[in-house]
């Protein structure tokens, strides 16, 4: 199980970086928000800043951990879609007419674009820095940080893998992009503080695990009080995810 | 029950009892395989022969484990397709009717994917040796999409063999293939047999190809094996001549069947397949009974596998449905210039 792991595993990441297509869009995708919409807020005076986004120097520096948190979102889409593209070609037979379970395909899949996904991580940050946020992180807290958006990507690539696991159309991972990417990008604390939301919004977004990573990070990177227990719900969200995958893979994972 | 029940002996390469497959439910569903038996020794290169729909690629899914059995029995290499599945995947080789390989990474990076997949430790050497056996080791770091359509169908053999099956399943392996691609094709299918001793299972429906590559052919028709043997011991069966006559209009089946040396005569159509001893016997008598003026077109056809399966269908294997080739080819080479 081990070796057809590593062997799905590295091709899913190998696969990435030699289509510079899916890198670009990986990288591209997140960088437009924090270009265009973390630049929205920029005539903000300082009074005015500091009663919607309080702690941040600047609307980017608040956006940038929700914005890598929801860009975790589109780590699934594309694992999804790796995944219909191994079915429509056929190569899914080749993968299982060897030794091969589908719950090893599924694992390599959902690890490999989690993986996949952390690439954003420097490129965002660095980013951020040429918009003149400035970092002053403990390495603990870059750890920290890091495996709390990977278990975020975990978590999304598994959720994904599982609703399109019995589909083999081009057109199901961006129709269950629209339906999950929407609702818990906004209903979440990833673009605003949640105090002006409706009461029904703030429901969903106190169980949202994008408000989670958000919030942790945005503790980090604004040196505010941090809330621990945030790094317990994702990982708890990834393993459940990642436990919902497996069982659905066995079952309903179609080969072609 | 079709085809032959098999006997009780030594494990087979290949067996198969009583198998049916049903896709979707009893009273709407299709029954892809109904009630099959087979048998496949060791060693051999058996062929699955016939038309497009008739059963083939779900027999192979069936026993290859990518489809679920619906009723019987399936073992291959000795080891029960269902309850013993990862047994039987590790010890079978799998070659797609259409190139199925990963265009973004080289043919050694394939072989290193499928090494993995195998769960093989020293796999390099025997990859090294398959990559010269093919004449493929000089381009071995190239990236597979660079490879023309016979290179990319060696390197999916070369996969095939890596781990030292003792089944390989061929579907369809020449379909979509030139004349000189499918000649080489041949002869690396008789090579491997000769030279890894490995049993072949292929399909096809190009009755010379199994005619020049298979030491035994399983007729399948609408999901039934509906005979089965040497490719000389299939063409004994018929025994006879088949006269293919073709008329303009409908006419009194009672000029027909009277003749001398007529064994059957069955009609489709306007055309008709009569069964006689000898056609060079007969063909002067029915162009006596038969008026002129009704005859469009005759034919005679001694016994070849296409026969046997005229004789046991009344139907040309590739009768029906050609555009469904056509289409098919298109596809698999669209698939193989990405």
């Amino acid at each position: 199980m081990r070796s057809q792991f590593w062997g799905l595993f590295v091709r899913e990441i190998l696969r990435t970086f030699r289509n510079p297509f899916v890198l670009l869009m990986t990288i591209v995708q997140p960088f437009m928000w924090l270009a265009f919409f973390g630049s929205s807020f920029g005539n903000l005076s300082k009074v005015e800043l500091q009663a919607l986004f309080p702690g941040a120097q600047s609307y980017i520096e608040f956006l940038l951990p929700g914005v890598l948190s929801t860009s975790m979102l589109s780590v699934g889409m594309f694992g999804s879609m790796s995944t219909i593209q191994d079915k429509r070609f056929g190569f899914m037979k080749r993968i299982l007419i060897t030794p091969t379970s589908k719950q090893v395909i599924f694992l390599s899949k959902a690890l490999g674009s989690a993986s996949r996904g952390l690439v954003q991580i420097p490129v965002m940050v660095a980013a951020a820095y040429a918009f003149g946020v400035r970092f002053s992180l403990t390495p603990m807290e870059w750890l920290t940080w890091v495996a709390a958006l990977l278990c975020l990507a975990i978590g999304f690539a598994s959720l994904f893998l599982a609703i399109t696991a019995p589909s083999t159309d081009w057109q199901t991972p961006g129709v269950v992009a629209n339906f999950i990417t929407m609702p818990l990008m906004f209903a979440s604390s990833s673009m605003f503080t949640t105090s002006q939301f409706p009461s029904w919004m703030q429901a969903i977004a106190r169980v949202n695990p994008i408000s989670f990573s958000a919030l942790l990070g945005r503790s980090f990177v604004l040196g505010t009080a941090t809330d621990w227990t945030y790094l317990g719900y994702l990982t708890a969200f990834a393993l459940a995810m990642l436990l919902l995958g497996y069982a659905v893979s066995a079952r309903w994972l179609k080969v072609e | 029950m079709s085809g032959p029940t098999p006997e009780v002996s030594a494990p087979s390469a290949i067996e198969v009892r009583e198998l049916s497959k049903r896709y979707g439910s009893v009273q709407r569903g299709v029954l892809a395989l109904d009630r099959v038996n087979l048998r496949v020794p060791h060693g051999t290169v058996f062929g699955l022969m016939g038309p497009n729909g008739a059963g083939k690629t779900t027999l192979i899914k069936v026993l290859t484990g990518i489809s679920d059995i619906t009723a019987g029995e399936a073992s291959v290499a000795g080891f029960d397709v269902r309850r013993e599945s990862m047994k039987v995947r590790a010890r079978i080789g799998w070659v797609a009717a259409e190139v199925i390989l990963d265009d973004d990474f080289s043919g050694w990076e394939n072989l290193w994917l499928q090494s993995k997949l195998q769960n093989l430790n020293d796999w390099q050497e025997r990859a090294l040796d398959l990559l010269k056996y093919f004449s493929l080791d000089d381009r071995k770091d190239d990236k597979v999409s660079q490879y023309s359509t016979g290179m990319r169908k060696k390197l999916e053999i070369a996969l095939a063999l890596l781990h030292q099956p003792s089944v390989i399943f061929m579907d369809e392996p020449t379909i979509g293939l030139d004349v000189a691609t499918r000649r080489m094709l041949w002869d690396i299918v008789t090579g491997i047999h000769k030279e890894f001793g490995v049993t072949v299972l292929l399909t096809t429906h190009y009755i010379e190809e199994a005619d020049a590559l298979c030491e035994r052919i399983g007729i399948i028709d609408q999901g039934r094996i509906i005979a089965e043997g040497t490719p000389n011991e299939l063409k004994a069966r018929v025994r006879a001549d088949l006269v293919v006559l073709e008329t303009r209009n409908g006419f009194d089946p009672g000029l027909i069947t009277p003749l001398p040396g007529v064994q059957e005569a069955r009609p489709q159509g306007n055309e008709w397949t009569i069964r006689v001893a000898s056609a060079e016997q007969f063909l002067p008598k029915l162009l006596q009974a038969v008026p002129p003026e009704e005859v469009r077109r005759i034919s005679v056809e001694k016994p070849s596998l296409e026969t046997v399966f005229l004789d046991l269908t009344g139907r040309r294997i590739g009768q029906e449905e050609p555009m469904r080739d056509i289409r098919r080819f298109y596809v698999q080479m669209r698939r193989a210039r990405r």
